[in-house]
């Protein structure tokens, strides 16, 4: 999993490529690199971050390259091993963002052919591919390189002396911007989004040949055409603008993300919600398939679903269901991703595909691989997520999994009228706790000391529990588990001391009083606990050591709430801790790699 | 002197005087029209050719941040300086120092001006120059004495009118100030040092309007005036049988239900759920997914973001801060009242003065000139005589 960009057009490549990788940094940044098209392909290259490769360059006045960042799956970071990769000769050079899953064969047959490889990397085949077969002009070498590799790539190559880029794309992300007399190719949107907003996203089996001022697609061999998108997003959203961190920026953009998730489907007079998806599908249950954060927002959805429909709802995580003989039946099978392009969640959603069920996906990313294998899309309203630690996509998932729950609901017309209200107020809520930073900021730096944390939780806020743990660890490097409240006397008792605080989720429904007595055994082992509870619940204080408000919302929508004030309490104890929050050690954001 | 190109926006002050607003927002967000003062502030500069823009924020600064992002939706370049503590103009400007070179405007970001306002001083005489406007009244600003156009005194606040000019707090300066700033924190005294060293200060005359939001009614006053150079437009859903008179502007997303009845001037933001049958009467300013219920009456008021107002309620000269929730029947009356701010008292014609997050049960009924905090809780059938503060229980 990488990020990989080219440019040509008729201003200095250079700078522009590094602007480019800047933006694609949260897809990796082990090691970064570009090549500029001249006279030979100039190679610059390391295991180091982009800004760090961008006061090494001198200025070069050529008006095409290619650059990437890495995030190593084959091969450790090093300089070596950091593309782009090229061929003997040096004359052709490549950035591959995917996995080559025949490589050690082609390596060892180029090998004996004579060619001389120099990195550990799967990458490396595919310049010296294109170097056997290249006859005068790059193209057709291309082609035939492709039809000897297997596996996933989404790559772009250049030779020297020839003013064009060859691009290809299969089960790997890339777009192509279109800009005024010059073209960009990015593994994402953000990455193109300084210069246009006109983007062609390429499938599978798409190859194009790029020059200055022409721009010719084939797929499988015809030439085709593809639709111009014009991308909602702007800049303005990509950027940090006054915040230290893209994660507090869209924390604090969470209120709008719901609002203009739910907006347009829900309204104050009429308590019906249309969606816009097929109403006639039979299915008798439910399964949501996901990874990471995504799935736990998919847990959530399951309480939601079990208490408004009264279905079976199964939840599995993506990468599991790949491998697993889970039977699904008569299912709708919902797949949770933001960025719509989880290695994992796609192959899920083409399994469930294949055993003939109906697909729904839920996506933040318009035009992702995940919404061209999907029968249905539903799209949260997110905007751009930078930042590697998900948050405001969570939210939005969780609404938009509410609503899809509201939406089948079988409970009655005031009880449904009465959770849109709800609903509709969640940004008012969210805003409140916003208004508390400082406060939850503090009980951050007292965590901040601590090198494992505990947190806990029962019913609907049990996933709130791990979501709430996995951004802790992620962002700040403490170990945190997040468990079932009842489950921590069944093994994970042992680990708990004076040292080991406990966070604990303590929602005002029927698993309160049980709540409570797990945390009463938890202060009998002396851990200090920090409930997350509802204003006005004054019985709280006198069991916990601290406690973080969150206004008052109706159960169901509890996590929303909740899950902000943990965002922000990881957030405050990583930045205590000095932690590079936004791009944390070994982390990339959308997992494109199994 | 050359054409100034760089603006400092002075953003970081809480305004007391206008709780409850300003309680969770800072004065420069108070949203007049739809749009926050700052914003005002922001497009007059970017009007003028002033791209290069910090806004030295603080009190609540991200809500100023979250608002404007890098500038681009406004066609600037905006960088934050962050002010810690709020410790008066002088010290705020010199969070700018080694941002801003040779000659610079500040503005204070919690005045409403327009581009013609500033459109002299971008180009000033001296590279010491205040922007001053004629007022009737002079009591609650900085009065300036001139002589030949340079400033002799400035003096705060005075009890008698020794002129008419009032200082703006807008200026044109040097980056030399950053030097002249020593233990002063507000940028009157140092002014006043600087005129008693022997330094030129020029004064220049605005020639739009300029106008300053002290107490909680001069933003309807504000309004009123903001809303007048509005422009009609309408980028929601209209249904059958909806009037609308005057200059109107609707948001995109915004339903107007049947037979409602709105005269302009008067502004409805995005994602609004208005009516059926709802009556929105002149200088009135109402918020993005705000929620009016049938029979409702809403006169020479504001509505903020996310408020929701049951049937059969009448508003008039009012301001309700986001999130509100009223049940039906809620009437603010409007009368002439005298309200006490920071031990002063004022004789305002007013409605209700309400914060955020308030929830208020049926059948309410507030007297003129009511402050109602913030998320205060109100059951139904009560008759509000007198404010209360933040977070009250009324039963």
């Amino acid at each position: 999993m990488c990020g990989i960009v080219g440019y040509i057009g008729a201003r200095e490549a250079q700078p522009i490529l590094i602007n480019c990788l800047k933006r694609l940094e949260y897809r990796g940044y082990d090691s970064c690199g570009i090549a500029l098209l001249g006279e030979t392909a100039e190679v610059h290259k390391d295991a180091i971050r982009i800004e760090a490769l961008e006061r090494s360059l001198q200025p070069n006045d050529s008006q095409a390259g290619i650059g990437h960042t890495r995030w190593a799956t084959h091969g450790k970071p090093s300089g070596i091993n950091a593309h782009p990769h090229t061929d003997c000769s040096g004359t052709i050079a490549v950035v591959h963002n995917g996995v080559i899953e025949n490589f050690l064969q082609l390596r060892e047959q180029l090998t004996s052919e004579g060619h001389t490889f120099r990195s550990e990397t799967d990458t490396e085949v595919i310049p010296h591919l294109i170097e056997k077969y290249y006859k005068g002009d790059l193209e057709p070498a291309v082609l035939k390189a492709l039809a000897d590799i297997a596996g996933s790539y989404a790559f772009i190559a250049i030779r020297a002396g020839c003013d064009e880029l060859v691009v290809a794309r299969k089960d790997s992300p890339l777009i192509i911007g279109i800009g005024d007399k010059e073209y960009l190719v990015a593994s994402d949107v953000p990455a193109v989004l300084d210069y246009t907003d006109r983007v062609i996203y390429l499938e599978d089996g798409d190859l194009a040949t790029i020059t200055q001022g022409t721009f010719k697609l084939t797929s499988n061999g015809k030439q085709i055409e593809r639709t111009v998108h014009r991308v909602p997003w702007t800049m303005e959203e990509a950027q940090k603008a006054g915040y230290e961190h893209f994660m507090l920026k869209e924390i604090h953009e969470q209120p709008r993300a719901i609002q203009n998730t739910f907006a347009g489907y829900i309204s104050a007079l009429e308590p019906e919600i249309d969606l816009g998806i097929r109403k006639d599908i039979d299915f008798d249950n439910i399964s949501i398939m996901a990874c990471g954060t995504s799935y736990h927002a998919a847990l959530v959805g399951k309480h939601a679903i079990n208490k408004l429909v009264q279905i079976p709802v199964n939840v599995d995580m993506a990468s599991e269901f790949n491998y697993s003989d889970t039977i699904l039946g008569k299912s709708l099978v919902i797949v949770v991703t933001q960025s719509g392009e989880t290695a994992d969640s796609l192959k899920a959603l083409k399994k469930a595909k294949e055993l003939g069920c109906y697909t729904l996906v839920i996506t933040n990313v318009v035009g992702s691989s995940a919404t061209r294998i999907a029968d249905d899309i539903l799209y949260i309203k997110a905007g751009p997520e930078i930042s590697v630690a998900a948050t405001k996509s969570f939210v939005a998932q969780l609404i938009m999994l509410y609503l899809v729950a509201l939406a089948h609901s079988a409970i009655d017309t005031r009880s449904r009228g009465s959770l849109l209200t709800e609903l509709r107020q969640l940004p008012n809520r969210l805003y409140e706790i916003l208004d508390r930073e400082e406060e939850i900021a503090g009980h951050g730096k007292y965590l901040a000391g601590y090198d494992n944390i505990f947190f806990v939780a029962r019913g609907i806020n049990y996933p709130i529990a791990l979501e709430g743990a996995l951004k802790m660890k992620e962002i700040s490097y403490i170990h945190a588990e997040g468990y079932a409240a009842g489950e921590l006397k069944h093994g994970p008792f042992a680990l708990l001391t004076l040292d080991t605080p406990v966070v604990a989720i303590a929602a005002k429904d029927n698993t309160y009083e049980t709540l409570l007595a797990n945390i009463k055994e938890m202060k009998a082992r002396e851990s200090p606990v920090i409930a997350i509870a509802e204003e006005g619940d004054a019985e709280i204080e006198q069991y916990v050591d601290f406690v973080v408000r969150v206004p008052k919302v109706d159960p169901l929508f509890s996590p929303v709430v909740n899950v902000t004030a943990l965002q922000l309490l990881a957030y405050y104890t990583a930045k205590e801790r000095g932690c590079p929050i936004d791009t944390p050690r070994n982390l990339a954001k959308s997992v494109t790699v199994e | 002197m050359e054409r100034i190109e760089q603006a400092v926006i002075l953003a970081a002050g809480e305004g007391q005087r206008l709780r409850p607003f300003t309680t969770s927002k800072p004065k420069v967000m108070i949203p007049i029209a739809n749009k926050p003062i700052l914003r005002y502030v922001i497009e007059a500069v970017a009007k003028n050719g002033i791209r290069k823009i910090k806004v030295v924020a603080g009190y609540r600064k991200e809500q100023v941040i979250d608002y404007f992002g890098a500038g681009d939706q406004f066609d600037v370049e905006i960088e934050y300086l962050v002010q810690k503590q709020q410790l008066g103009t002088a010290h705020a400007l010199k969070q700018a120092r080694g941002k801003v070179s040779g000659i610079f405007l500040v503005l204070s970001g919690d005045n409403i001006i327009e581009p013609d306002t500033i459109s002299k001083l971008i180009q000033p005489k001296q590279k010491t120059t205040i922007l001053v406007n004629e007022q009737k009244n002079v009591s609650k600003y900085g009065v300036i004495e001139a002589q030949d156009g340079l400033v002799t005194s400035i003096v705060e606040k005075p009890k008698e009118a020794l002129s008419h000019l009032v200082n703006t707090g807008i200026y044109a300066f040097s980056d030399e100030i950053f030097d002249l700033i020593k233990q002063e924190t507000d940028l009157t005294s140092v002014i006043r040092n600087m005129i008693s060293l022997g330094h030129a200060v020029q004064t220049c005359g605005a020639t739009g309007t300029w106008l300053d939001v002290v107490y909680p009614w001069d933003m309807l006053q504000l309004n009123d005036i903001a809303l007048a150079k509005i422009s009609p437009v309408t980028g929601g859903t209209l249904e059958s049988g909806v009037s609308i008179k005057g200059s109107v502007s609707i948001g995109k997303g915004t339903t107007i239900r049947s037979n409602s009845y709105i005269v302009g001037p008067a502004i409805i933001g995005e994602n609004c759920e208005i009516g059926p049958s709802v009556c929105i009467l002149p200088s009135t300013s109402i918020g993005n997914n705000v929620c009016i219920s049938p029979f409702t009456i809403i006169t020479n008021s504001i509505v903020a973001d996310n408020v929701e107002i049951g049937p059969s309620s009448t508003i008039q000269d009012s301001i309700i801060d986001k999130g509100c929730q009223m049940k039906g029947h809620f009437v603010t009356q409007s009368g002439e009242t005298e309200i006490k701010v920071e031990d002063e008292y004022h004789q305002v014609h007013i409605g209700a003065i309400m914060g955020e997050n308030c929830d208020i049960g049926n059948n309410v009924v507030t007297a003129p000139g009511i402050i109602v905090g913030n998320r205060c809780r109100i059951k139904a059938l009560k008759v509000l005589e007198a404010g209360i503060p933040d977070e009250s229980l009324v039963v």
